[in-house]
């Protein structure tokens, strides 16, 4: 093809979206809507990914010793639970430390209670870090099994909740994502159709004078890849000032985080190369993709 | 040239169109056609510019043979054929020069050569004056002209003319059939299919009568204008 005609074909297209500017603009604000509610959701699920697995690492199984068993068999144990595939760290926590600890939590009343109690009633324990928390009751069940285990308390519950709204933002987030396409590709069907229209006369003379399938189609091509692009670009601009909104809001609240276990959010900077390339890339792909299949049918060329 | 050997044409709601169709159009000719309305003239010209598929039969186009041809290859085959239609189909948002050069940017065309062709065939139809005006600011009979240009800019072999006079003034009925006829002898065949019975007897030249889907006649015959001279 030859850069006139390219120009040409590339002309056309522009035109289309001004002489259908209605139908364009309703194609524009469909692929808008539906980039922004797809990147929101993507961006929270990023985000909540991130959150839950600083829960995870922080969320450890106690595995308590059984009493005097010596150090030689709590090397043993402790050896045969790191063993384990899903194990990520073990670690010490004695009945000394654990008293201590206790102690520091209590009031003064409390701890006058306890003065006089030569005998320290906690137990030693390993706590145990996973790696994948969906695994956890498997692991803990494993773990009981072992000689010298009195006991193996884990937030099971806790983490199954946790993997629990994982999958259903996965499900929702796949139905908003496949529902949205559909009604984009109608909405940009209608659009092209209409566009086919206002442009029958053209279209029936070219197919007189023997231009190729291809050549007719190529601008309306054009015309729903550029309505994508600038639904992508306004989605962007739109996405990022919300984004930075949000984070600014809990940058600072640091209480949040040390419960949480994370430092931050993701910053917008962090992503803004993925974000940029997938939303032009979606917007392009689906106006292409939509018009093309629109003109194929309704142009029975 | 255009050769139709028993070309049977029927439509799926059962009406036989052509029956059995032999008609042969050589290089250069200039033919009418001729018919009343539903004779199959519509047909005839359908199937030259394959919108249609014969039932039955060969049809022969420009060194093309319509029933073998893909849909692919439609483009090529319409590359060598210029059409005229009654309603002259102009775009009303081109002007004439755009209108004509139009067919030539779809088919590819390198834009220097644009450049020169398009005013030369303007100029052909005698419309210098008016290529930068819309075709509603034209008479019927300009509006043909820039049809007829449209049509030759790509230098056809053969051009077609369906009812190109119908919706004109009977006057300049005949400067369009004088175009054609000048057209027809730089070599390039010329078939137009009319129902005017006045212009066919001015002209005079080969007819095609078909009815009923049948060719009822077809010969050469004497023009009253040619008698004269």
């Amino acid at each position: 093809m030859k850069a006139s005609s390219a120009r040409y074909l590339v002309g056309q297209g522009v035109k289309s979206i001004w002489r259908n500017r209605m139908m364009s603009f309703a194609s524009f604000c469909i692929i808008l809507v539906s980039l922004l509610m797809v990147g929101v959701s993507v961006l929270v699920t990023i985000n909540l990914n991130k959150i839950i697995s600083g829960i995870e690492d922080q969320s450890e199984a106690s595995v308590v010793i059984k009493d005097d068993i010596g150090e030689e068999k709590q090397q043993e144990l402790r050896e045969q639970i790191e063993a384990l595939p899903n194990v990520a760290s073990v670690s010490f926590y004695s009945k000394d430390e654990a008293w201590e600890d206790m102690k520091a939590d209590m009031t003064e009343e409390q701890q006058d209670l306890f003065r006089y109690a030569d005998d320290n009633p906690l137990p030693d324990t390993f706590r145990v870090t996973v790696n994948d928390i969906s695994l956890m009751s498997d692991t803990s069940m494993q773990i009981e099994t072992f000689d010298n285990v009195d006991s193996v308390k884990s937030p099971t519950q806790f983490a199954d909740v946790l993997v629990s709204i994982q999958n259903i933002l996965m499900i929702i987030m796949t139905a908003v994502i496949l529902a949205l396409i559909v009604v984009c590709l109608i909405i940009i069907s209608n659009t092209t159709r209409s566009s086919v229209f206002a442009r029958r006369k053209e279209i029936n003379i070219m197919k007189y004078v023997g231009a190729t399938n291809s050549f007719i189609r190529i601008p309306f091509f054009i015309e729903g890849m550029l309505v994508g692009i600038a639904a992508a670009a306004v989605a962007l601009f739109l996405t990022k000032f919300a984004y930075e909104g949000v984070y600014n809001v809990f940058r600072n609240d640091i209480d949040l985080w040390s419960i949480l276990g994370v430092s931050s959010l993701y910053s917008f900077d962090q992503m803004s190369v993925e974000v940029t390339a997938c939303y032009l890339a979606a917007g392009a792909i689906i106006g292409a993709v939509g018009s093309s299949i629109s003109a194929g049918k309704h142009l029975r060329v | 040239m255009v050769e139709f050997k028993n070309v049977s044409v029927t439509y799926s709601s059962g009406v036989d169109a052509l029956n059995h169709v032999n008609l042969k159009i050589n290089d250069g000719d200039f033919a009418f056609v001729v018919g009343s309305s539903g004779a199959g003239k519509s047909t005839l010209i359908k199937l030259i510019l394959k919108e249609i598929d014969a039932t039955d039969g060969d049809v022969m186009v420009n060194g093309f043979n319509l029933t073998k041809l893909r849909r692919r290859k439609i483009p090529a085959l319409r590359r060598t054929i210029g059409v005229v239609f009654q309603d002259f189909r102009l775009i009303p948002t081109m002007t004439v020069y755009e209108n004509v050069a139009f067919v030539l940017r779809v088919i590819d065309a390198p834009a220097k050569y644009i450049r020169s062709r398009v005013p030369y065939v303007i100029s052909l139809v005698g419309l210098q004056e008016k290529a930068k005006s819309y075709p509603t600011e034209l008479s019927g009979g300009e509006q043909q002209r820039v049809a007829l240009a449209r049509a030759l800019v790509n230098d056809p072999q053969l051009i077609i003319a369906d009812e190109p006079t119908g919706n004109i003034d009977p006057a300049l009925s005949y400067e369009i059939v004088d175009l054609l006829k000048s057209i027809n002898e730089c070599g390039t065949t010329v078939l137009m299919v009319t129902h005017e019975h006045d212009l066919v007897r001015y002209f005079g030249g080969r007819i095609i009568n078909i009815n009923k889907g049948n060719i009822a006649f077809d010969e050469v015959i004497g023009g009253s204008n040619t008698d004269e001279g």
